[in-house]
């Protein structure tokens, strides 16, 4: 085949064709992609006013983690109004999934004033998240909890995905957290450095201590773990870090659960007599109670382990804490 | 006009490309489970297909015959990036809720399906009509599942909440599979009795005729 047979021939219409047809279309899109271009600033603002509900101006400020329960991923301060737009990830949810939210959170006066909206953004591993109604996420807003500390006990509760709503209050409850240590708010968490504290809410804790019988009581209050909620256990610790006495307040099994519990741990009478080396010695191998996990070939897998688990953790914590709050008293005392 | 009616009414109903040509499955298994994606996919396809009905039948004699395909999937798929940049800059709630589908209209069978069947060999006004014909066809059709599925889903229409009773597994793809199912079983019905009783209607016409012609 000559070369002018080659550009008189088909297969040369048919590249030219082609070829004319992707440099239209190269150009055209060229074109559009230079009028249509969303930017990187644009996308956010975009993001923040669905959120936020209006255009506003916004400043990103520095995050930190302040409660346990969740992790904070961005922060703005919203320069229109004062009120912040946190990005929480709140933990404890179903299969130890969390629920990511953007919690806008109001303030006046240099305080936490309420919660302006919550507004779900992601899930791990929350199969009924679809059952979260507008309507949860509005009592936030419209029946703020005393402290804006939210939990499932106090009717934060969707039926049918409690351990999703679990999350969402560890979400809102981390955001107020947050903005409330950054205006320098925050109550000072004194058993934030304690041992086992893994599945306590510390805020929630507290103790009561006798110096003449050098008992410590402990108000202990448990996260929610699995499909167990939190429980509510008091916890009496004498010399030496022994447990005397061992009693659940509120029972956080849920859906029946609670008669699948060891019945030891109902009566308490597993831990009553031991110290914190008693208490690991209840698991296998001296198993250091990090994890669920740590329970495998003892006694506490029944139909509600997790319910068992964190019994276990109350008295753990409990137990090997008592050294340190008589040492923390005692210094107070000597002090005054 | 009879042409046009007949263009419409086959894309509309007749030769509807969801009920009765049981094509665009993937997009409308993935989206029912929103009236208000299903309306927005459908819509979306409505002005790709017309579009590219009218370019491909501007081109049909220009286009060699054995670089045609080539040539539709590259004009298809400038259109839908054009969609894409369109609806990402103007209707981004739209854009976020199609999601991954949004590029799949690219191989949209019923896109490639009407620029080779039709657009390739009819003029540019009755490739139009067939693209918006068609195309209104596949809206009507996702839409009307995506209302049955969002309700009896989430117990919500276009994402107002309604009711608190749903049937979790409809606003799911599987979900979403029976009702496309007992969808078309319902249209097909529908469009055999018409036909059934367009048939009987002329067959009488046709008699009475004969007889009058007889007497």
């Amino acid at each position: 085949m000559s070369v002018k047979e080659f550009f008189k021939g088909n297969v040369f219409k048919c590249i030219i064709a082609l070829l004319c047809v992707l440099l239209v279309s190269g150009i055209f899109l060229t074109i559009m992609n230079s009028l249509l271009y969303v930017t990187d600033e644009e996308r956010f603002e975009r993001a923040i006013n669905k959120i936020y509900g209006k255009s506003v101006k916004t400043e990103s400020v520095t995050v930190a983690d302040y409660n346990s329960n969740a992790t904070i991923n961005e922060a703005y301060k919203i320069k229109d109004d004062g009120n912040y737009l946190v990005k929480s990830t709140g933990k404890g949810g179903f299969e130890n999934g969390t629920v990511t939210c953007w919690v806008v959170v109001e303030v006046k006066g240099g305080k936490v004033s309420g919660i302006g909206k919550v507004v779900i953004d992601s899930n791990k591993n929350q199969s009924y998240i679809s059952k979260i109604s507008q309507n949860f996420l509005n009592s936030f807003e419209n029946n703020p909890a005393k402290d804006f500390y939210f939990t499932t006990s106090d009717g934060y509760l969707t039926s049918g995905a409690s351990m999703s709503s679990n999350a969402i209050c560890n979400a809102v409850n981390g955001a107020v957290d947050f903005i409330n240590a950054k205006l320098g708010n925050l109550a000072e968490d004194i058993y934030a450095d304690f041992e086992y504290v893994k599945n306590i809410i510390t805020k929630e804790t507290s103790h009561e201590y006798n110096a003449e019988t050098k008992e410590v009581i402990f108000h202990i209050k448990t996260n929610g773990f699995g499909n167990a909620i939190q429980f509510t256990i008091d916890v009496t610790v004498g010399e030496n870090g022994i447990i005397s006495d061992y009693d659940i307040i509120k029972n956080g099994s849920t859906s029946g659960y609670e008669s699948k519990m060891l019945a030891s741990i109902l009566d308490g009478s597993l831990f009553i007599g031991k110290d914190i080396e008693g208490i690991k010695g209840i698991l296998q191998n001296g198993a250091d109670l990090g994890t669920i996990g740590s329970l495998n070939g003892s006694d506490l897998i029944t139909g509600a382990t997790q319910s068992n688990y964190l019994c276990l953790n109350a008295a753990a914590f409990a137990a090997a804490n008592y050294n340190t709050i008589i040492s923390m008293e005692q210094g107070g005392q000597e002090n005054e | 006009m009879n042409k046009y009616k007949k263009i419409t009414l086959d894309g509309l109903i007749f030769q509807n490309p969801t009920f009765m040509l049981v094509l665009g499955t993937c997009p409308t298994l993935g989206l029912i489970s929103s009236a208000f994606s299903a309306m927005g996919m459908g819509l979306t396809v409505l002005v790709v297909l017309t579009l590219s009905n009218i370019i491909i039948s501007a081109l049909r004699k220009v286009i060699p015959n054995s670089v045609r395909i080539p040539c539709y999937i590259v004009i298809i798929a400038t259109l839908v990036t054009f969609m894409r940049m369109f609806l990402e800059k103007f209707l981004p709630d739209l854009y976020d809720s199609l999601g991954g589908f949004l590029a799949l209209i690219v191989v949209n069978c019923i896109i490639l399906g009407r620029a080779e069947a039709y657009a390739s060999k009819n003029g540019v006004v009755e490739s139009a009509v067939d693209g918006i014909a068609n195309g209104l066809g596949f809206t009507i059709a996702l839409t009307i599942m995506g209302i049955i599925c969002e309700f009896l889903g989430k117990g919500s229409l276009f994402g107002a909440q309604i009711m608190d009773f749903q049937i979790g597994m409809l606003a799911k793809p599987a979900g979403a599979f029976l009702v496309y199912g007992i969808c078309i079983a319902v249209f097909v019905y529908i469009i055999d009795n018409f036909e059934r009783a367009r048939r009987v209607k002329a067959n009488k016409l046709a008699r009475e005729n004969l007889l009058k012609e007889e007497a």
